[in-house]
């Protein structure tokens, strides 16, 4: 690993305006980029580390919601009653995720702005649309856990479990930096995770000198039913293959229920399309064949992902049986 | 090809040999440097910048404050191995996915490999070494011994900090809930069996 210089800054402004001046990346729990720093993808000159800022640290309960600060380890988000009764798909990712050690360590807004696992990415002798270079190594290539949707430009997969669970919540993400005409400024979910067509160069909608604050989740929160589901490869120290997140809200075939994919797209997925099936119906076999039918609509695999599409039809399923609560896997 | 064994024709270990290169090291840097303490973590007016070059860095490891110099760079594990000479705490994978770099930080299990050691400025550092001793071993450490829950012992240590953990926060779990403690520990021989039952062991006796 290449020495480097730590500024530990007291207050946002003053990180904010060291990421600036320097072009280096913040430092939080550290469990990506340390990493990323010792396979030499990239060797900064200084990190600026975040750990000393007070304030970012808490969960609080607000009129407006839950404030999880940037600074709160995924095994406290994971255990915080307020999160696991107000937000049990949250809860249930996040304490899934990684590891024991690693959920201890890292942050909420580490995990959300964690660079992808693309393999092309993560190796120093590649370069493509979104280091400098152009084009996309995975889509000719290697791409067995690679996007099966919106993949044209870039096959990356949003890698945070928790995207898709933020963005079914309807959370938002605050965001602050010292600069007058950005300031705090509150992102919703599914605007903070930006595709490659809007941007193949960053993952999330950050500005340079912007920091991470908080995720905000919503008081209002009409959830009646919930599942989240996922296939990975192995159960520890994995990230998803693809996942489902459907949230069944209070008001049956008027209720504003959610479908977020995850895993199989650069940012998470929402999808209407199934929404409505949902809302059409009741929660029965012919809903999870209208579902399944569905699900892969709009999907491109390339060479190597194709199970992306019937592993999706399986986990379908599975979610829908878990929000009729029964426990048989499927 | 070049042996590479810890008792060299010279009489000079590999491991002796690194130390004395490191306090070599130490010497040159030792002038007047910042130091990362409690005191920087207040808020001044202008941000700290320590590095790239050593800085004095201090540490509560197992109960005792322990000062070394060190570039900030420098991981929690390899300050402790190479500054510290605490070399319990093993490196494997050093990208936070094997387990074997584990040690408590405020009594929560952590991969030292993948946090900046002056991260850990003002909190409580444990260590393997500070689990039992080889004359005292604790009730876990035994029943490792006892259910055979080793064979090469490269995880072990690592193990010991997070089954220790998992006893402290739960000290009579069931078979699931170890799973889920040792969740981020690998054991490439695959003796998890063993280290299951030894921990059911130890909890038993209501020890850790």
């Amino acid at each position: 690993m290449k020495p480097f210089k730590v500024a530990l800054p007291g207050s946002i402004e003053q990180a904010s305006s060291l990421q600036q001046s320097f072009d280096v990346p913040f430092i939080a729990g550290g469990t990506d980029l340390l990493a990323r720093i010792k396979e030499y993808i990239t060797t900064p000159e200084m990190v600026v580390d975040l750990k000393r800022i007070g304030g970012l640290g808490e969960i609080t309960s607000t009129d407006h919601g839950v404030r999880i600060g940037a600074l709160v380890t995924m095994n406290d988000v994971a255990t915080n009653l307020q999160v696991r009764e107000g937000f049990p798909a949250l809860a249930e990712t996040i304490g899934n995720a990684a590891t024991p050690q690693i959920r201890n360590m890292a942050t909420i807004g580490g995990n959300i702005c964690q660079k992808p696992r693309c393999w092309y990415l993560r190796h120093e002798g590649y370069t493509c649309a979104k280091n400098g270079g152009s084009g996309c190594w995975a889509r000719e290539g290697e791409n067995e856990f690679h996007a099966i949707f919106g993949n044209q430009v870039c096959a990356m997969t949003q890698p945070s479990n928790v995207a898709p669970v933020l963005v079914a919540y309807g959370a938002s993400i605050e965001i602050q930096s010292n600069a007058e005409s950005l300031e705090k400024r509150e992102v919703p979910a599914d605007q903070f995770f930006l595709t490659p067509e809007q941007d193949p160069t960053r993952e999330v909608a950050l500005k340079p000198g912007e920091i991470v604050t908080a995720v905000l989740l919503p008081a209002k929160n009409r959830t009646e039913k919930w599942s989240y589901t996922e296939a990975r490869e192995k159960q520890s120290f994995d990230w998803a293959q693809a996942s489902v997140t459907v949230l069944y809200q209070r008001g049956g075939r008027r209720g504003d229920h959610r479908v977020v994919l995850g895993a199989v797209s650069p940012a998470p997925l929402r999808r209407a399309d199934l929404e409505q099936i949902i809302a059409a119906g009741d929660l029965d076999a012919d809903c999870i064949q209208a579902l399944q039918k569905k699900i892969g609509e709009g999907a491109n695999p390339l060479s190597q992902n194709g199970y992306k599409v019937p592993m999706l039809r399986g986990l379908m399923a599975k979610a829908i049986r878990k929000l009729n609560g029964e426990k048989k896997e499927g | 090809m070049k042996k590479r064994s810890d008792d060299s024709p010279e009489g000079v270990s590999r491991r002796h040999f690194l130390k004395g290169a490191g306090a070599a090291a130490a010497v040159v840097t030792v002038a007047k440097i910042p130091s990362v303490t409690e005191a920087s973590q207040e808020v001044s007016d202008d941000p700290v910048i320590v590095g790239p070059g050593s800085i004095s860095i201090r540490l509560k490891i197992n109960g005792e404050i322990r000062e070394v110099e060190a570039p900030p760079s420098t991981t929690l594990l390899d300050l402790l191995r190479e500054h510290h000479a605490m070399t319990g705490t093993k490196r494997v994978c050093d990208r936070g996915s094997c387990g074997a770099c584990t040690v408590l930080l405020d009594g929560r299990t952590i991969d030292s490999c993948s946090m900046l050691a002056i991260d850990a400025v003002g909190r409580e550092v444990t260590t393997v070494e500070g689990i039992g001793t080889p004359e005292n071993l604790t009730d876990l450490q035994k029943a490792f011994v006892e259910k055979d829950a080793l064979q090469c012992g490269f995880c072990t240590p690592g193990m010991v900090v997070s089954c220790t953990a998992l006893l402290n926060q739960n000290p009579t779990p069931d078979r699931d809930q170890i799973r889920q403690g040792i969740a981020g520990n690998i054991c490439r021989c695959g003796t998890y069996q063993n280290i299951i039952e030894a921990v059911e062991h130890a909890s038993r006796k209501g020890g850790k």
